[in-house]
């Protein structure tokens, strides 16, 4: 009933879209897949009318229709929930459903708040959600938030008289299981209504939840599986062109630290309100992973020890140097590495170019009397562009236009060439696709091999337990459980989610 | 659009200098030329100092008063220092942008506010110093110690000698030093460039630093030139020098740009002025033109997406 034939979509210098032929039956949950750059969010923005097509045709029923703007999309019955939770959090839930479609309740110029509550009460009823619609929106969790989501999308169902699409963003990124569960009842009993586009890179529920899955790969569609068909395996191979290593986090790369040498240790550090009494040691050759539920003090720790933060009290030692004032410039000067959580913000300089971000830590290395040796840098920038596989079209390039995963490795690169032999990497994974996982992976693997020591805050738990030699579980700033992960031997999840909560 | 953005400022120069060639041939001939370029060298150079503020995603307002505070210390202390006195003027003028720097990076006090009240602060010791009278250099020290500068060489004015090393200087700092590339961090991603362990309080205060000794440099030419001080003598200048930079193409949220865009920027500035002597536009209703042109400026060059929010 929805259909897009042969749809194009072109930016300066990026073909998005490929004659893409893409099609939503009545009632239909459709899976829709891909890498990052595959074209994934720009077929989105075409569908619910962010972007126009350059070229091919959107139908509706068989009639043509072009759409200028999002709401004119609306208009149609097509709603997007969206990925990064579009709710004003100083607003209440109701007002929130209905923004920007409040001339509904308007009584002699005046908002009737009862004729809005009931409305969002019933509109909350869909998803199964009993709240106040009068609560302030920052007060929900975020599994709540995203309910309240899908309920404003779903005032649809009275605006418009025929069908619905409804497009779903990487919808369960941060939702527990059980509120996976919860989602997906809830949406497939709304299936009599409206038909979904479900967009996920957790591929086991995009298996679970549709009924075909379109695989993106370069802006073209290269496969529409049918549920029943549907294997994991084959479909990641299509999206990434090639085999994924079944030995996913290099677990058979794996080798025995260097017990003796101890790179890094921390003593009874304590920071008010991050985290309290941590110990922990680092050494050679050996990756650590601080695992813990998002505020357990993490992150804190990875701040502290490169010297952007400042721990209240106890004793930082790297290399036998006890540090007595924290600085990233300190960090920097004793071999520290930081891949920070926000590459496009701390890891790279967007506006510069490849070579530049490249040396930026260590500008002493390519510069005489503060003069720097251009000459040099490009040629060290060509030399990691080719050993870490950077897909840029040259070393000119503004960094801040390549994809994640490369902006990832430029950042990689710069410590590693560096010589840095300690890196705290916060997600280093966190949204590149498979391919761009795995070459961290290896990387992980290499500077381990090496001699480096890593701490690490992985994306997911499995990364964490395949990627570690150690794991420390923490919760609300304290340690709670070591784990040692020799491969062969390692933690389950369950083992450390047990700690975690 | 984003393709030509980078041009805008040197295809405007080129279009300006045509339509006003065009309207007046005078202009054109290359005596007249070096002539007015002469003219612009205080400005230049005051703008050029401004650059290395707004190119770190700052901006330094201090810079006329830092100017109108070495007129006259360049007028009361020439007789005891000669040419040395220009020693002094460059350390006073380095000295206040380094404080502004300081109070900017360590303080966490915005530039905006900073240097306005640097500049305060200059303009109340330029008062002070010249027990708010308009001072006269004496004539044959001032011949003796700086006439140099208003003598050609090669039938070039020193003045503009004086510029054009001036903008070297700048622009080999800028593009081939260490600190040039941290000024540049520093001005496109401030955050990435502390992680990467650049002391990026250092870069800030040296750069406001350079600010003012180059305001201080501009002044003391102005000073030279017009051969006297005087609290209130280089106003005017301020709102010049921020739309030299502005049209030069360093827009004010940093990190592009430079010193070679600013030389453009003033040389427009140049133009525009001259095309309004010609229009014959009151001299009262210049710097309303040069209003509109700055904020016509600000809103072609500003990257929108390094603001969230302004206020």
């Amino acid at each position: 009933m929805y259909e897009l034939q042969n749809v194009d979509k072109r930016f300066p210098g990026v073909h998005a879209l490929k004659a893409v032929d893409f099609k939503v039956n009545r009632g239909e949950i459709v899976g829709l897949v891909g890498e990052n750059g595959a074209g994934k969010s720009t077929l989105m923005k075409i569908i619910y009318g962010a972007y126009q097509p350059d070229g091919g045709v959107i139908a509706i029923d068989g009639r043509t229709v072009r759409f200028q703007n999002p709401r004119q999309a609306m208009d149609h019955g097509i709603g997007m929930v969206f990925q990064e939770q579009s709710l004003i959090t100083n607003l209440t839930v109701m007002e929130n459903i209905f923004l920007g479609f409040e001339q509904q309740f308007v009584r002699f110029g005046v908002i009737d708040w009862k004729a809005m509550t009931e409305a969002a009460r019933h509109q909350l009823a869909k998803v199964k959600l009993d709240i106040d619609p009068a609560t302030v929106t920052s007060k929900l969790s975020f599994a709540q938030r995203q309910l309240v989501e899908l309920a404003k999308v779903l005032t649809l169902e009275e605006r418009i008289d025929g069908d619905l699409v409804i497009l779903l963003d990487e919808p369960t990124s941060v939702l527990a299981r059980e509120e996976v569960e919860l989602l997906f009842t809830i949406v497939r009993e709304l299936t009599n209504r409206a038909s979904f586009i479900f967009v996920s890179h957790r591929m086991d529920e995009v298996l679970e939840l549709s009924s075909r899955i379109y695989v993106m790969k370069d802006g073209e569609v290269v496969d529409v599986v049918s549920h029943d068909e549907a294997e994991i395996d084959a479909i990641q191979r299509k999206m990434v062109g090639r085999d994924v290593d079944k030995q996913y986090y290099r677990e058979q790369k794996q080798k025995p630290y260097d017990a003796d040498k101890v790179l890094l240790s921390l003593k009874n550090a304590s920071m008010g309100g991050k985290y309290r009494d941590i110990s922990l040691d680092l050494h050679a050759g050996e990756v650590l992973c601080l695992v813990g539920t998002e505020g357990s003090g993490r992150e804190a720790i990875l701040r502290t020890i490169f010297g952007i933060e400042r721990p209240d009290t106890g004793v930082l030692t790297i290399k036998g140097d006890k540090i007595a004032r924290f600085s990233p410039q300190k960090g920097v000067a004793c071999g520290i590495g930081y891949l920070p959580r926000e590459r496009k913000i701390e890891g790279i300089v967007a506006g510069m170019n490849v070579y530049e971000n490249m040396t930026l830590s260590q500008m002493g290395n390519f510069a005489s009397l503060g003069v720097l040796h251009i000459g040099r840098e490009k040629a060290l920038a060509e030399e990691q562009v080719r050993s870490l596989a950077i897909k840029t079209p040259d070393i000119y390039k503004d960094c801040g236009g390549l994809s994640g995963g490369n902006q990832q490795k430029v950042v990689l690169a710069k410590w590693r060439s560096g010589g840095s032999d300690i890196l705290l990497m916060d997600h280093p994974t966190r949204g590149l696709d498979i391919g761009a996982k795995e070459d961290v992976y290896d990387t992980i693997r290499d500077m381990s091999d090496a001699g480096a020591g890593i701490i690490l805050v992985a994306d997911t738990l499995e990364e964490a337990i395949g990627l570690s030699h150690n794991i420390i579980v923490l919760k609300d700033g304290e340690v709670q459980k070591h784990f040692a992960g020799a491969p062969g031997s390692k933690p389950s999840l369950y083992d450390l989610v047990h700690h975690m909560i | 659009m984003e393709r030509i953005k980078p041009h805008l400022p040197w295809i405007t120069l080129v279009a300006l200098i045509a339509v006003v060639g065009i309207a007046n041939p005078a202009f054109l001939s290359p005596a007249s030329f070096i002539v007015l370029t002469a003219d612009v060298v205080p400005l230049f150079v005051m703008a050029l100092g401004m650059t290395f503020a707004v190119y770190i995603g700052g901006i330094d307002l201090s810079v006329q008063q830092l100017a109108n505070l070495v007129t006259v210390i360049a007028t009361v202390y020439l007789m005891d220092f000669g040419i040395g006195v220009a020693v002094l003027c460059i350390f006073a003028g380095a000295g206040f942008g380094a404080l502004s720097g300081f109070v900017t990076s360590r303080l966490y006090v915005p530039s905006f506010v900073s240097t306005l009240a640097m500049g305060f602060v200059a303009l109340s010791a330029a008062r002070w110093l010249s027990g708010q009278r308009a001072l006269h250099m004496d004539a044959e020290q001032r011949d003796a110690s700086f006439g140099w500068m208003f003598e050609n060489t090669a039938g070039i004015p020193n003045e503009l000698i004086i510029a054009g090393v001036l903008l070297a200087v700048c622009w080999f700092l800028q593009t081939r030093t260490t600190f040039g590339r941290s000024l540049k961090a520093v001005g496109a991603g401030e955050l990435a460039a502390v992680a990467s362990g650049i002391n990026v309080d250092r870069v800030k205060i040296l750069a406001f630093a350079l600010s003012g000794a180059l305001a201080a440099i501009s002044g003391l030419v102005f000073s030279v030139k017009l051969s006297g001080g005087d609290a209130n003598l280089a106003n005017g200048f301020l709102l010049l020098a921020i739309v030299a930079v502005l049209v030069g193409g360093t827009p004010l949220t940093g990190g592009v740009g430079g010193v070679v865009n600013t030389a453009i920027g003033t040389l427009i500035v140049m133009v525009i002025r001259v095309a309004m002597v010609y229009l014959e536009v009151d001299a009262t209703q210049q710097q309303m033109v040069f209003g509109i042109v700055l904020i016509v400026a600000i809103a072609l060059t500003i990257d929108r997406s390094k603001l969230k929010i302004v206020k």
